[in-house]
């Protein structure tokens, strides 16, 4: 049994989960305490190695094929099945194959559904059974949804980016979330003297109850420029969804799009809506940008100010003006730029990331939706 | 008080009837595995799934303690392991220069246990006997505390530099329990066994229903639990809850409906549905989700 184990592990490596020796040892151990009944021994080395609901599609589908048997004991093999039954039995299992074979297949979807009244017949029969298959479904759509955050922005189909749409819609509102306890509990800071001391009068000169500054995170102003050329897009237009619940938290929030200038933005119910029209087809040009925007809109870079950017600096060698950024730079809180490419592409080419970077405090990768919406925390961290 | 025996798994499945929470194999199976292997349980799922009560569960039915962390941003150690009881080390420090006791005793004095305000996992780390420790929405936590609490779960003990290394006598039960507002690190989870509780299926919601308001018409059980199975199916912003559902039941007992229509179901939907848009996107959808619900 040790050898077979092992080897399951190794196909479960082989399939993409990472599992750690300790956690072989925890497998082994729950096996040697559940012994090998087979619904057990799936739950044993569940809860052992899989800590993701996301991988339990995959750890199911191998450990269907590994510990193989003829007739599942699902059925308890007490009486033969009816043909449907096993249809929708099949569909059940399916839980194992991996997303896009099922997609492949749709037909075997079908009978699942016809026969869906004997298929509660079952359930009742065996009120235990059925649990396998709910958190199979949530285990896939939790599989889909990571690995829809791990897409490069750049090679996202119009199909991926639609959907996306629960997902920027889930990622907008852990975002909200963030926002609102960053509000609540900002870090207790340092002793507060005068107040400590004015406290302590009342109690014959005794310190009792220290007072603390508070750090308070404020509401900041959001400056958001985003380079809406054709690369990049899609990085854009999933970071204005994302900003979505920032003018709740933030004093003032202006979004702005740009190609060769920049053109002001407003995300009306979802979509975003340009407030004159953007050439889409000119090739971008963030020096010039930069000017115009600087020119136009300098009252709006204030102390308080949090410039987020989003472009990819890849200038078409036109005059990148990095100095603008500093004047920026200096007349702002915070300058973050977040870059849609993948770091070892930075500096290739025509960008000027490496010219852009000395004036910024921050710059991210936001090569995918992971990244883009961790990096929207850390803009938003209080410091 | 008998001290429960080593936990088997027909120990813990019939604890789990006797605090009356209905689930699956697979939760009695690894909250099983949870306390033989004495490995901390993390348990992810939706909210309103009935993870926290989990940890309760567990104390029922090992018959002790529970200690709860409620976690939150910006949760630290000071609140979450211990703290020096400041207040009361100035009282002391005061009323012995009263006194005219010398330095040495003073120090001896304001940092022994006395002056140790125990915060929840110290108190489960010298509790003199197992508790359940329930460390609730570990999600909501800094990351730096999550490291920090990966310490103390590893070897159950706590250095405080002024009196020494506590260790704990009887490693606590420790669950876990996150809503995945954020992702885990990697460390926390290989540390623990994995649990994901999902809503239950119809059955056993209508089980739970008839456990928990048996007035209601076994019928209407039936269609309250089919009704918000397909009210989970939709996308929503916050699907219901175990505990909505039987708020539901209740109100429907309440108000004396005998057949669950539409007209009745628009009466009460808000007792489910809490968000003004789900409600908006729900309405349209109730003649074909009640359609689902009442076909046999």
């Amino acid at each position: 049994m040790k050898t077979r184990l092992l080897a399951f592990i190794d196909v479960l490596r082989g399939a993409g989960l990472s599992i750690t020796v300790a956690e072989t040892l925890d497998a082994m151990q729950a096996v040697g305490v559940l012994g090998v009944g087979r619904e057990a021994l799936l739950e044993g080395l569940a809860a052992a190695v899989v800590k993701d609901e996301a991988d339990r599609p995959t750890f199911e589908a191998v450990f269907d094929r590994f510990f193989a048997v003829p007739v599942r004991p699902r059925g308890k093999g007490k009486h033969p099945r009816p043909s449907d039954d096993g249809n929708g039995h099949g569909a059940g299992q399916a839980g194992g194959l991996s997303h896009k074979q099922r997609e492949a297949e749709p037909h075997r979807q079908e009978p699942s559904r016809r026969s869906e009244s004997a298929h509660r017949e079952r359930e009742r029969a065996h009120g235990r059974e059925r649990t396998r298959e709910r958190p199979d479904r949530s285990g896939q759509r939790l599989a889909r949804q990571r690995a829809l955050q791990a897409v490069p922005f750049c090679e996202m189909t119009a199909a991926d980016v639609e959907a996306c749409a629960e997902l920027v819609a889930e990622l907008a509102q852990r975002f909200r979330a963030h926002l609102s306890r960053r509000q609540r509990h900002a870090a207790r800071g340092r002793l507060d003297l005068r107040r400590t001391l004015r406290r302590s009068i009342s109690k014959g000169g005794v310190p009792i109850e220290p007072a603390f500054r508070e750090r308070r995170p404020g509401r900041p102003d959001l400056v958001a420029l985003t380079d809406s050329s054709h690369s990049v897009a899609t990085a854009s237009n999933f970071l204005l969804a994302l900003l979505a619940p920032a003018p709740a938290f933030c004093r003032r929030v202006r979004l702005f799009a740009f190609v060769d200038q920049p053109v002001e933005v407003s995300l009306e119910s979802g979509r975003v809506m340009l407030h004159e029209s953007l050439d889409l087809y000119a090739r971008s040009d963030f020096g010039h940008v930069l000017v115009t925007f600087w020119q136009q809109y300098e009252p709006l870079l204030t102390r308080n100010t949090i410039l987020l950017i989003l472009g990819d600096a890849r200038n078409n060698r036109r005059p990148p003006r990095a100095d603008i950024l500093a004047r920026m730079h200096a007349a702002v809180r915070r300058v973050v730029w977040l870059n849609p490419e993948p770091p070892q592409r930075w500096n290739s080419g025509d960008s000027v990331m490496h010219l852009y970077r000395r004036h910024c405090d921050t710059l991210l990768a936001a090569s995918n939706l992971r990244e883009l919406s961790t990096a929207l925390r850390q803009t938003f961290r209080v410091s | 008080m008998t001290r429960p025996a080593e936990p088997t798994l027909e120990l813990v499945r019939e604890g789990l009837r006797r605090a009356r929470y209905l689930t699956t194999a697979r939760v009695e199976t690894v909250l099983y595995l949870a306390l033989v292997l004495e490995k901390p349980l993390l348990i992810e799922g939706p909210a309103g799934a009935g993870k926290t009560e989990i940890g309760k569960v567990l104390a029922e039915i090992l018959h002790t303690d529970l200690v709860r962390l409620q976690c939150y941003e910006g949760l630290d150690e000071a609140k979450a392991l211990y703290e020096w009881n400041y207040q009361k080390q100035l009282l002391r420090i005061q009323a012995d220069r009263v006194q005219g006791t010398q330095w040495n005793e003073v120090t001896q004095h304001i940092f022994s246990r006395e002056y140790l305000l125990e915060r929840p996992l110290l108190h489960a780390i010298t509790a003199p006997r197992k508790v359940v420790l329930l460390i609730d929405e570990i999600d909501k936590s800094d990351e730096e505390f999550e490291a920090f609490l990966l310490e103390v779960l590893s070897d159950f003990q706590v250095s405080i530099p002024e009196l020494g290394t506590l260790t704990a006598r009887h490693r606590p039960v420790v669950v876990l329990t996150s809503n995945r507002a954020r992702e885990l690190s990697e460390a926390l989870k290989r540390r623990c066994l994995y649990l994901y509780l999902d809503f239950p299926g119809v059955e056993i919601e209508r089980q739970i229903i008839g456990l928990k308001v048996p007035e209601l018409d076994a019928h209407l059980q039936e269609h309250v639990a089919r009704f918000v199975g397909g009210l989970r199916k939709l996308d929503l912003r916050k699907a219901p809850s175990i505990a909505e559902t039987l708020d539901w039941a209740c109100a429907l007992r309440a108000l004396g409906i005998k057949e669950l229509d539409a007209a009745a179901v628009r009466q009460t939907l808000n007792l489910v549905l809490k968000h003004e848009e789900d409600l908006r996107k729900v309405e349209n959808k109730i003649t074909s989700l009640l359609a689902a619900a009442r076909h046999t």
